[in-house]
């Protein structure tokens, strides 16, 4: 061993430090350079397949683009003067914030809540964390068919339980006024596991002492939750409310398989509504007019949300 | 109670709602992949035999006709070991999505399976092959007086045949002869020629939980246990049957104008929402699984389509028997349509000759599909069939050749359904009236129209 170490010169000691790259550059450039590499490999699959995705998509919502026509007729804003005075864009438009309102709330309620109650010192936490975690594990298309039996007015064993209360029968997907909430539903049983491990994140990284102070002054717990917790919490919030805006405004697995849209176009959706022009119409122009509408939805509301609740998070 | 064992309380009660439902969902997963269950869960990928040259064949045969179909093509591939093929089989509208995928790509499959109602759509953009040389006009092998009149000119598009017809598929009637008996009718009786008739036969088949039928003062429509018809069953072929009936059409001769607000439309789509709505006699359409509710033996008169045959035989206890589809209208008419066997225009060469062969062989074997309840398209097929053991497919098989129709024939065929069927779906739920319904759809069918003409 000391052998070796005694064979290796002294130059080939030093070579760590000597061959290392020195740019004329400042501390913070070259930080920001190596920020750059670090992101490069990420930026290369982001530009070509979603930036030139967009581009695409943007630039063929001023065509007449059919996919198996040969040469595309270009029809300037036609697509979006036909959009905005399309009777079932506007539909589906309604469906689809009805449905994100409805089950962001939901989720972030039912996640909220099941975060605070796994977080409590009780026997079998790490247990119940995995239960409640499960559905999300699901797909789309097993999630849907469940529930669409859950749900049936024929077979289903919710309105089975229901009738002990007397309550006849819902037709909850064959009802206008039900299907969305129902979907909703499915949705929020579906997907609260996720933002659940992000409250308990953010619920653990609570400090101890604000409680404990908060406990001496005699707080009880219903006011610990609602003065330190939720407050503490809006980070998170935010961004549980934030990216469930932008993953439910794209619902389309559960009215796909559990209702078709129907009951008429009871639970169209935008994405359903862009599916059916785009690849049952062939019409690829105009649903990416549909396409480019959602995403200017989506980061509306997206702004909104950070105007509302953004300003007053702390980090 | 003390806050923590609250907590746990709580907590446990959630998590057994959350626990037992993903069993029930993780358990359905599982069962799924389970081979013994019937009838045979169709794959979703089939490789057959190990020849050289190799087909790549995509259908949307996702009941127990494509497993019918699959055993055909091992037969097939057994009696020619040079060509392997390997099916893929998507539901149909994930099958129109990644068709035109491929097609964009330039890397079709060697062989598809659609409908000839789609043939015109696929036809004008130019990538179907022209198989007039494969028909018995052109010097081929497939005798065209072996088909109706009606199938043959399915195939056709601008004069040319873009297709080779493997079955004619439609509607008919299943009846529960049980759910008869326990309405004191006969089922033996002769089907109703009239929608008087049929009104008349569908209130005494509906019974309360009380026995009373829907023509009794004392029927309580709140609590219905027998239904005597069901309408939500793919509404749009049941309107389209009707439509005809009372003499009227989708689309103009010319095809460039949408008539489905015309008076006989509307009085056929306002026939079935009278049956929901007037005379309570069958649920509304959305949220009523009517496969179940006839195998439950709470739908006494079922109007589906052949491929129900081998639902009714392996999976319901029913006693049952086929009736042809019902008649409102003056005229006799049943919809049906035509699974279509359709060639790239780009294939040529060794695959263009196996698939050919493939083609060739099935239908020469055509009496064989009649296992998967569909009707073999060749009229010398359906002369074998044995009346004992198919007789759904001999009865209907008849009507589709007497007085069946197809859809039109239009480039914007899918388009077009997009736009009437959810229309459709509103009236039968009583979100709209019919007119109000058949309005809508023809506006932007019209639209669909201007736009493609």
């Amino acid at each position: 061993m000391s052998e070796t170490t005694g064979t290796v010169p002294k130059s080939a000691v030093a070579r760590p430090a000597t061959s290392r790259l020195h740019l004329p550059l400042s501390l913070s450039a070259r930080e920001a350079l190596a920020a750059y590499l670090f992101l490069t490999p990420f930026m290369v699959f982001f530009l070509i397949f979603v930036v030139r995705a967009v581009i695409t998509a943007v630039n063929m919502s001023f065509y007449d683009w059919q996919i198996l026509r040969p040469g595309q007729l270009y029809v300037g804003l036609d697509n979006y003067v036909e959009l905005f005075n399309d009777y079932v864009w506007w539909i589906a438009v309604k469906n689809t914030i009805v449905f994100t309102a409805l089950t962001v709330f939901g989720t972030t309620v039912v996640a909220l809540a099941a975060a605070v109650a796994v977080t409590q010192p009780i026997r079998g936490q790490s247990v119940f964390r995995v239960i409640l975690y499960m559905p999300t594990l699901l797909s789309v298309g097993v999630v849907g068919l469940i529930w669409v039996w859950l749900l049936s007015t024929q077979f289903g064993i919710i309105n089975y339980l229901l009738s002990f209360l007397g309550i006849r029968p819902i037709n909850w997907l064959g009802d206008e006024a039900l299907v969305i909430p129902a979907l909703s539903l499915t949705t929020i049983w579906w997907g609260f596991g996720f933002p659940m491990l992000i409250f308990i994140a953010g619920i653990q990284s609570i400090p101890d002492q604000l409680y404990e102070a908060a406990r001496i002054d005699g707080a009880n717990g219903w006011q610990l939750f609602w003065y330190i917790t939720l407050p503490l919490l809006r980070p998170t919030i935010l961004f549980v409310t934030v990216t469930g805006v932008i993953s439910h405004f794209q619902v389309f697995g559960q009215p796909f398989i559990m209702t078709g849209g129907g009951p008429g176009r009871g639970s169209y959706t935008v994405i359903y509504y862009l599916f059916e022009i785009a690849w049952r119409a062939f019409r690829m122009g105009y649903g990416s007019a549909v396409a480019v509408s959602l995403a200017v939805i989506i980061a509306i509301f997206t702004a909104i949300q950070f105007r509302l609740i953004g300003r007053r998070v702390e980090y | 109670m003390s806050k923590r064992p609250l907590f746990a309380f709580l907590v446990t009660i959630l998590s057994i709602f959350v626990l037992s439902m993903s069993v029930v969902s993780i358990q359905a997963q599982e069962e799924e992949a389970e081979p013994e269950v019937l009838p045979s869960p169709t794959p979703a990928i089939a490789e057959l035999g190990t020849g050289g040259t190799h087909i790549s064949f995509w259908n949307g045969l996702t009941g127990s006709d494509g497993v019918t179909l699959n055993e055909m093509l091992a037969q097939f591939v057994e009696e020619n070991p040079d060509i392997s093929v390997t099916t893929e089989i998507v539901d149909w509208n994930t099958l129109y999505t990644k068709l035109q995928a491929a097609f964009v790509a330039g890397q079709p499959p060697e062989l598809i399976l659609l409908h000839a109602s789609e043939i015109a759509q696929f036809a004008s953009y130019g990538v179907l092959k022209d198989l007039s040389s494969w028909y018995s006009d052109g010097g081929g092998w497939f005798p065209v007086d072996d088909l109706s009149a009606t199938t043959y000119d399915g195939m056709i598009y601008e004069g040319v045949p873009y297709g080779i017809p493997l079955d004619n598929h439609g509607r008919g009637l299943w009846i529960n002869t049980d759910a008869f008996e326990r309405a004191g009718v006969d089922p033996d009786m002769e089907p109703p020629t009239t929608y008087e008739g049929w009104v008349e036969l569908f209130q005494q088949l509906t019974l309360d939980v009380n026995g009373n039928n829907a023509a009794s003062p004392d029927f309580d429509p709140e609590n219905v246990a027998q239904w005597g018809f069901a309408v939500g069953e793919w509404p749009f072929v049941n309107w389209y049957s009707v439509l005809h009936q009372h003499g009227g059409s989708m689309l103009s001769e010319d095809g460039t104008t949408a008539t489905v607000n015309s008076p006989e439309s509307i009085l056929a789509l306002q026939q079935f929402v009278d049956l929901v709505y007037t005379y309570n006699v069958s649920p509304p359409a959305a949220g009523f699984d009517t496969w179940a509710g006839f195998a439950a033996g709470n739908v006494a008169v079922l109007p589906t389509g052949t491929w129900f045959r081998n639902f009714a035989v392996l999976q319901t206890d029913i006693n049952w028997k086929a009736w042809p589809q019902l008649q409102f209208g003056d005229q006799k008419a049943t919809w049906f349509g035509i699974h279509t066997f359709m060639v790239p225009a780009t294939l040529e060469g060794e695959k263009l000759e196996a698939v050919e062969r493939l083609i060739q062989w099935v239908s020469e074997h055509q009496v064989d599909w009649a296992s998967s309840g569909q009707v073999p398209a060749r009229l010398s097929a359906q002369a074998q069939l044995d009346p004992e053991t198919y007789p759904t497919n001999i009865l209907l098989g008849q009507t589709f050749t007497e007085y069946g129709v197809l859809e039109p024939k239009h480039v914007a065929m899918l388009e077009l359904r997009a736009a009437i069927e959810p229309e459709l779906g509103a009236a039968l739920n009583g979100q709209k009236s019919a007119e109000e319904a058949l309005n809508d759809a023809a506006e932007r069918m019209q639209q669909a129209l201007d736009r493609v003409n």
